[in-house]
């Protein structure tokens, strides 16, 4: 007797009784298509999560003072020049300080969020492009000397000068509630509003414009004194002990070592923390698929006893005809190990398509690898073998006589 | 053919020691065609089955076709039963999910026989019972008679040395009993040993010898001077 004659014995068995083979598969086909759709979900959901904190930058780390920290205590010019020195593993460093206010040109008046830092903000901004469309972002010379130039973005430009989008060489006056300045328009980056999720109103969301962290100090007192940093580093291995070093350095060179001034947090921490939580949650949710498969399996198992005691004399009748006990053991092992795998295969595509639903439902892309797929085939012919033995046992070791005998 | 040497069988129920068979020992030739009758708990059903090698024995000793067979592993007993020994039972037992061809196929997919011959020899064998036209049927489209008669070709259909009939046609009438026994009478004279429980002298007239059962002993064996052919 060979593989193929108990396939097909056990397919025909599994035919004769099609509603109740199924309603024994639907433990396996419910637990398998949790399976299934949790992993696709929980995957795309995690990768689309790490994918975006890496977009925002994994390289980035920020940099602040706690709230108490006194003026001295506040990072300098020179902290960051110093910073830039010490290590070559910092390839930017700029401050993010930015205030709300108010930018005019002509008749036109429009709301605007202006930003000052180092010449780096260009690349260190998450808010701003740093793709200038015209003329340039600021020089160092500028940004050392305090010159009043700005850098506008492309959709604050259009709404001060009429739709006019290269505006290089044009002045447009600033004004907060602690003062004003008129600034030289030097370049124009890309619109910030294409960076934002959704359609805005132009006309209503602030337009962004950058300049030199010491120009900005008209507008915000004391905007030298900073309290906020962000740091690129070149290589993401490095962020770890970069961050270290920074809150070391800050500490060392403000007399503040043991005060818990200055903290630096980076990304990974972050994303360490979204995967722990995702992880845990995915791990909770395995853990009742598992249940459902295992009560699954349970339902296999006590549908195969039935069978065996239906099917009593046919076995009497099998072994009488020269089947021995392995023949027997076999057949039954083979339906219980069909029977899983079927639901196991119904359960994948339940799954899958379940998985696209919700995945599309919460905007996401489900995330599929084939290993998932041949890990279920795997597992239900496991849980097959698994809760089949006992009844293919019990099966292959009746005696002959008593189940010939059988009613 | 068969030679049963001081066969003793214990049945044991709880601490109840009953003597089902009694230093039994019984020679049967090839090409013979016995009849084995007897009350009910005579010994004769638990005779067969040990013949049959379905059941054990307690003492003695069974030599079958030239064989030992007394101390036989369930695995050896289940390739003797298969290459040597035909079944027929009383209620038939044809797998009902089976075509009739697929049911007398089924000892030899036990054999290892590959598909191909096995549907051949089938075939043959479902001739010779005089079926051939309903190989694709299932069991539940045809008669009693007819399924006893499937159940005979699946019985032959391994070429066995000995064919075992236990009440074959208990649950056939007069008429369809008359057609079985022909079929075992012809397949004896073509020179099939047969073995046959029966508890109906009508039907063991149409046997060659009557071995008679009582009590675990063997109360008579005679020899039938002139067999009744149908």
């Amino acid at each position: 007797m060979n593989i193929t004659e108990s396939f097909k014995m056990a397919v025909d068995s599994i035919l004769a009784n099609k509603m109740r083979s199924f309603l024994t598969m639907l433990g396996i086909i419910i637990g398998i298509a949790a399976v299934i759709a949790i992993l696709a979900v929980g995957n795309g959901a995690t990768s689309q999560i790490t994918g975006t904190f890496n977009d925002l930058g994994a390289s980035t780390i920020s940099v602040s003072t706690s709230d108490d920290a006194t003026d001295s205590q506040k990072i300098t010019s020179q902290d960051m020049t110093s910073l830039k020195n010490s290590s070559d593993k910092i390839e930017r460093i700029s401050p993010d300080t930015m205030t709300r206010g108010t930018a005019s040109a002509g008749n036109n008046e429009k709301t605007a969020i202006m930003l000052g830092g180092t010449t780096d903000m260009q690349y260190t901004s998450q808010t701003m492009d740093s793709a200038v469309t015209y003329g340039r972002y600021f020089n160092t010379t500028e940004y050392s000397e305090g010159s009043s130039v700005a850098v506008i973005s492309a959709d604050a430009a259009r709404s001060l000068f009429n739709g006019r989008e290269n505006v290089v060489g044009e002045k447009v006056n600033l004004k907060t509630s602690n003062g004003q300045v008129s600034v030289k328009l030097i370049g124009v980056t890309k619109s910030t509003l294409e960076k934002m999720v959704g359609s805005f109103n132009e006309e209503e969301t602030p337009g962004y414009i950058a300049m030199p962290l010491t120009t900005l100090e008209t507008l915000v007192p004391n905007a030298t004194k900073i309290t906020s940093l962000t740091v690129q580093v070149a290589s993401k291995d490095d962020i770890q002990s970069v961050s270290n070093q920074i809150v070391n350095t800050l500490a060392t060179r403000h007399d503040s070592v043991g005060e818990d001034v200055y903290t630096a947090t980076n990304y990974l921490q972050a994303l360490d923390q979204v995967d722990s939580v995702l992880g845990l949650f995915i791990n909770f949710i395995a853990a009742v698929a598992a249940i459902a498969l295992l009560v699954g399996g349970i339902g296999v198992m006590n549908i195969m006893l039935v069978s065996v005691t239906e099917r009593t004399r046919e076995i009497g009748t099998r072994k009488a005809l020269g089947a021995t006990n392995s023949n027997i053991l076999f057949q039954f092992l083979m339906e219980s190990v069909i029977l899983c795998l079927i639901g196991g295969l119904i359960g994948l595509t339940l799954g899958i398509s379940l998985a696209l639903v919700v995945a599309s439902s919460l905007g996401i892309q489900a995330s599929f690898n084939i290993s998932s797929v041949i890990l279920v085939l795997l597992f239900s012919s496991i849980i097959g073998i698994f809760f089949g033995v006992y009844p293919a046992r019990k099966a292959a070791k009746l005696d002959p006589i008593e189940a010939l005998r059988y009613e | 053919m068969i030679d049963l040497k001081n066969v003793v069988k214990i049945h044991q129920t709880g601490d109840e020691e009953l003597i089902a068979l009694k230093n039994i020992s019984l020679h049967i030739n090839e090409g013979e065609f016995t009849a084995i009758m007897g009350p009910s708990g005579s010994g004769k059903s638990t005779m067969m089955n040990i013949l049959g090698l379905l059941d054990r024995f307690d003492e003695g000793d069974y030599i079958l076709n030239g064989k030992n067979v007394t101390h036989l592993t369930s695995n050896e007993s289940a390739h003797v039963r298969n290459k040597n020994l035909g079944f027929v039972f009383q209620s038939f037992n044809l797998m009902p999910r089976m075509t009739l061809l697929e049911n007398v196929a089924l000892p030899m997919v036990y054999a290892g026989v590959p598909a191909k011959e096995r549907k051949e020899r089938a075939l043959e064998a479902l001739t010779q019972v005089g079926l051939e036209n309903r190989i694709k049927h299932r069991p539940n489209a045809i008669s009693g008679g007819q399924k006893q008669r499937v159940a005979i070709a699946r019985a032959i259909v391994n070429k066995p040395a000995v064919l075992m009939a236990d009440e074959p046609t208990g649950n056939l009438d007069s008429k369809t009993t008359l057609e079985i026994m022909s079929i075992f009478q012809r397949l004896n004279r073509e020179g099939t040993t047969v073995v046959m429980v029966t508890h109906e002298p009508d039907v063991a007239k149409y046997t060659k010898r009557i071995v008679s059962f009582k009590d675990g002993e063997i109360q008579d064996d005679q020899i039938i001077e002139k067999q009744k052919i149908i």
